[in-house]
């Protein structure tokens, strides 16, 4: 079965700009995520980050990576509603806890992680839209020149990842089918056969790329200049994302304290802001082509 | 040398002289003083039992061997003048293409269209003339509709074309194939033998194939060549090719030669057209005869009235219709109980999402297996076999019906993936382990390391481990499932599987394998269940099922196109008893001729 953030060939705007402009226009989106944190801008990013992926058909990936991104934020909350002791709303008294000591619950250190969840989160998203949707072999293409190695070691693991994916999941499904009455298999034996296997693969990949001419030191023709007429919308939107967010940073739209007491603010800078940032999700939207 | 030169043909496609080759740290040499040329433009059939230095010779053809494995090497070899032991295989890569078994390992790139113009951008071509190449190469071998798919959503048979593709798109003078049929159903693999042929008469691209179903593509051979032991063994003609078998290994034959061997009828066939054409000039066109009351084959297998040289055929006779299987009576030890089916699927439908939305893979299936059959699961890639083996193992949920299975033992397609220890006892301790170990013959290898023991019996130990406790008191599995465990083998370890599933039949167990190979099910199985996406489109005797049809059919079926023949035995046999019924109405026309008159 394929990973949800497996990488789609479609004919969609995100896929067919070059991976320049693409990965401009989602890491503005994560520049955002790390400029900010006041939690209506950091929505607005996500909600641009989730847009973006569904016009752009990565509807699994973008659901995959919220179902993460969201747990790994919960687990933010948790920890930091446990950790921190800031804050004046006490919710409730945990009393006395090992190595923690006196634990009290605050509202304040709540929505501070949720700031801190929020940003992980759109951060997962985004990453999550480029692999579904930013073709790896034009991201090596265009690293090949520049750094043979580091493309020729990329290139591998890019291809060893679902090998070994795949094998981990024979295994497991082998495991499953040995008979009661043979000896059980723990992770480690697992684990010590899937890298013996893994390294088995790792060659035959290597002998491939081997005939495929990898060892002549690299491409020696000139780079493919593939066609896109999306790449000048997505540099735009995301040079528009970036300036909007340092101009807004720089006017005061990020207000945003929670300690002692929470304070959002939500001055028509920061509106606008995040007016921007939503509205950049629409950036690999595509008029339905004309019947003929 | 020059790139033109090495396009207009000035040097053999590949020179080989006294190869001798040691792996590393290995005791013997795999190659032994190999030596051998093949002509710009030939089509070589490389012959061979398993680990007979087959795909090692092919491996130094393209530069692998000694520069990428290591080892000791001595003798020279050239591809298309290109010193192979002196350059990588990088050198020559533009003048080599080599596609491996296994089409998985082979691509390294996310989409189609990368993964073919990656040769062509190493090697330092314009973005012009890639595109120009990719796109005909496309064309030449009918893919140009996956060139932007991803390539982990191509099947094995489209994978392996695109695994081609990326060999040919720099237009070598040679091409290596390492056994590439071995994972394709009958339809594919017969279509990218003859996809290599067209390729190899349109585009004079020399061609040397390592196969072990040689019935596949001898007919498209120019040449055979037969590893034997590291050593070429025989270096000649597809029809001399044959005749050497008969002398020195008769697990190299095809089946409608050895049916022509049995028969007494020379010469020996390469393919089927070639056998056809022999019988027609013999006066014995078989095609319709045995249909039209000559030699007619009884349920049991055995021919008919007349025949001279009955052969028995036990449990694969056309013993009536192809059944639909919700109509297919159970057989074997315990018939009539459907209560004690080993295996039992009513109403059957299994779901699966490939990332491309979820689809039914096994629509509505009905299907009992009892205890004791022998069952070929059959189809072509992506019917459904192996989800219903899966399936019925536990390993996937049905999305509607149910499937039952009594004491089920699964061995998946790569037995490695069982054996995780490095002691045999410590994979199978105990009583249990014994009796398991017992159960396929394999219980004097208790103390040895799953490593060392060749692929047959690395088989058999998997085999096992699935097993063990799953035996009865008496030491009876309920069902022994296989799935495609032919896969590489040569004939006699197919015979020896055979062996071990009729002797698990024989005890009582229900054996089922999914097999592509449809010499293998012939031999091995008393009934084929025959699935076309995910539902069964025919169920009934080995016999009926592999007779009737072109491509799920043995070659002796397609030779002598009578139903219920479909090994060479029981074809020999039919053949012999043809000929003996001409030779009594040609006494009989002679006898009823008035003296002296004109007969």
């Amino acid at each position: 079965m394929r990973s949800p953030f497996a990488y789609i060939p479609r004919r969609g705007p995100l896929q067919s700009a070059r991976p320049g402009a693409a990965v401009s226009y989602l890491g503005a989106l994560v520049a955002v995520a790390f400029l900010y944190s006041n939690p209506v801008v950091l929505l607005a990013a996500g909600a641009a980050a989730c847009l973006a992926g569904r016009l752009a058909g990565a509807r699994a990936a973008v659901r995959a990576a919220l179902r993460l991104g969201l747990g790994l934020a919960f687990l933010i909350v948790v920890v930091n509603a446990l950790v921190v002791n800031r804050g004046e709303t006490v919710l409730a008294r945990l009393g006395d806890w090992p190595i923690l000591g006196q634990v009290d619950v605050t509202l304040e250190a709540i929505v501070a992680g949720v700031s801190i969840g929020l940003r992980a989160a759109v951060t997962m998203v985004a990453f999550a839209v480029y692999s579904a949707c930013v073709d790896p072999d034009r991201v090596l293409r265009a690293l090949r020149p520049v750094a043979a190695r580091s493309a020729l070691t990329a290139t591998l693991v890019s291809r060893l990842v679902p090998v070994a994916a795949a094998d981990a999941g024979r295994l497991r499904d082998a495991a499953r089918l040995r008979g009661p009455g043979a000896a059980a298999v723990g992770r480690g034996p697992l684990a010590r056969r899937l890298l013996a296997g893994s390294l088995d693969r790792a060659v035959d990949v290597a002998a491939t790329l081997e005939l495929r001419g990898y060892g002549l030191g690299g491409p020696r023709g000139e780079g493919r200049r593939e066609p896109s007429r999306y790449d000048t919308r997505f540099y735009a939107v995301a040079a528009a994302v970036v300036a909007a967010a340092i101009a807004g940073k720089l006017v005061g739209a990020d207000d945003f304290r929670t300690y002692p007491t929470i304070q959002v603010g939500l001055a028509p800078a920061t509106v606008a802001v995040a007016a921007i940032v939503a509205a950049s999700g629409l950036a690999p939207w595509r008029r339905g082509g004309r019947r003929v | 040398m020059s790139e033109l030169a090495i396009r207009r043909g000035a040097a053999p496609a590949l020179a080989v002289d006294g190869l001798t080759y040691w792996y590393p740290r290995a005791a013997a040499p795999a190659l032994v003083d190999v030596s051998l040329g093949v002509a710009p433009g030939e089509f070589v059939l490389l012959a061979g039992r398993s680990a007979s230095g087959k795909s090692t010779l092919l491996r130094a053809a393209c530069g692998l061997v000694p520069h990428f494995h290591g080892g000791e090497i001595e003798g020279r070899v050239a591809v298309a003048g290109l010193d192979a032991i002196a350059g990588g295989p990088g050198e020559l890569a533009r003048a080599v293409g080599y596609v491996a078994q296994d089409p998985e390992t082979q691509v390294v790139s996310t989409t189609v269209a990368a993964e073919i113009e990656l040769p062509l951008e190493m090697r330092g071509d314009g973005p012009g003339d890639r595109a120009r190449a990719v796109e005909e190469v496309a064309l030449a071998l009918a893919i140009p509709h996956l060139l932007g798919r991803a390539v982990d959503t191509l099947s094995g048979g489209e994978l392996q074309r695109v695994a081609l593709a990326a060999a040919l798109v720099t237009r070598p003078r040679l091409v290596l194939l390492d056994e590439p049929t071995s994972q394709l159903d009958p339809v594919s693999g017969d279509e990218l033998i003859w996809l290599l042929r067209r390729l190899n008469e349109e585009w004079g691209v020399a061609v040397v194939l390592a196969e072990h179903r040689l019935e596949r593509c001898l007919a498209a051979a120019d040449r055979v060549v037969a590893v034997v032991a590291g050593r070429i063994g025989f270096d000649g003609g597809p029809r001399e090719f044959l005749g050497w078998t008969r002398e020195a290994d008769q697990t190299l034959t095809t089946p409608a030669a050895r049916l022509f061997s049995l028969a007494g009828i020379e010469p020996l066939p390469v393919g089927v057209r070639d056998a056809r054409r022999t019988l027609g000039e013999a006066g014995s066109s078989f095609a319709g005869s045995a249909t039209a009351g000559g030699g007619r084959v009884d349920s049991g297998g055995a021919v008919g009235a007349g025949a001279a040289t009955a052969v028995p055929h036990p449990g694969k006779g056309l013993s009536g219709e192809v059944s639909p299987p919700s109509r297919l009576p159970l057989r074997g030890r315990r018939r009539n109980r459907r209560d004690e089916a080993a295996l039992l699927a009513t109403g059957l439908w299994v779901e699966l999402d490939d990332g491309s939305g979820p689809r039914d893979v096994i629509r509505g299936i009905d299907l009992a297996v009892a205890p004791g059959e022998q069952v070929a699961l059959m189809g072509r890639n992506g019917a459904g076999k192996s989800t219903l083996l899966r399936t019925a193992a536990g390993l996937l949920e049905p999305a509607a019906g149910r499937v039952a299975a009594e004491r089920m033992a699964l061995l998946t397609q790569n037995p490695g993936d069982y054996l995780v220890r490095e002691r045999v006892g410590d994979e199978l301790p105990g009583e249990p382990g014994l009796a398991a170990l017992r159960a396929v013959g394999m219980e004097h290898a208790i103390e040895a390391d799953p490593r060392d023991l060749s692929g047959g019996e690395r088989q058999r130990l998997a085999l096992a481990v699935a097993l063990a406790g799953r035996l009865d008191g008496d030491g009876v599995p309920g069902l022994v499932a296989l799935d495609e465990p032919t896969r590489g083998m040569d004939r006699g370890r197919k015979d020896d599987l055979v062996a071990l599933a009729g002797r698990l039949a024989a005890q009582g167990a229900a054996v089922v394998i999914a097999t592509h190979d449809v010499e293998f099910a012939a031999e091995f199985a008393h009934r084929v269940v025959l699935l076309g996406d995910g539902v069964v489109i025919a169920d009934g005797p080995s016999a009926a099922i592999l007779s009737g049809g072109w491509y799920f059919a043995t070659e002796v079926a397609r030779v002598l196109d009578a139903p219920g023949v479909v090994t060479p035995e029981h074809g020999a046999a039919l053949l012999a008893a043809r000929a003996s019924e001409l030779s009594r109405h040609i006494w009989r026309l002679s006898s009823e001729a008035p003296r002296g008159g004109r007969p």
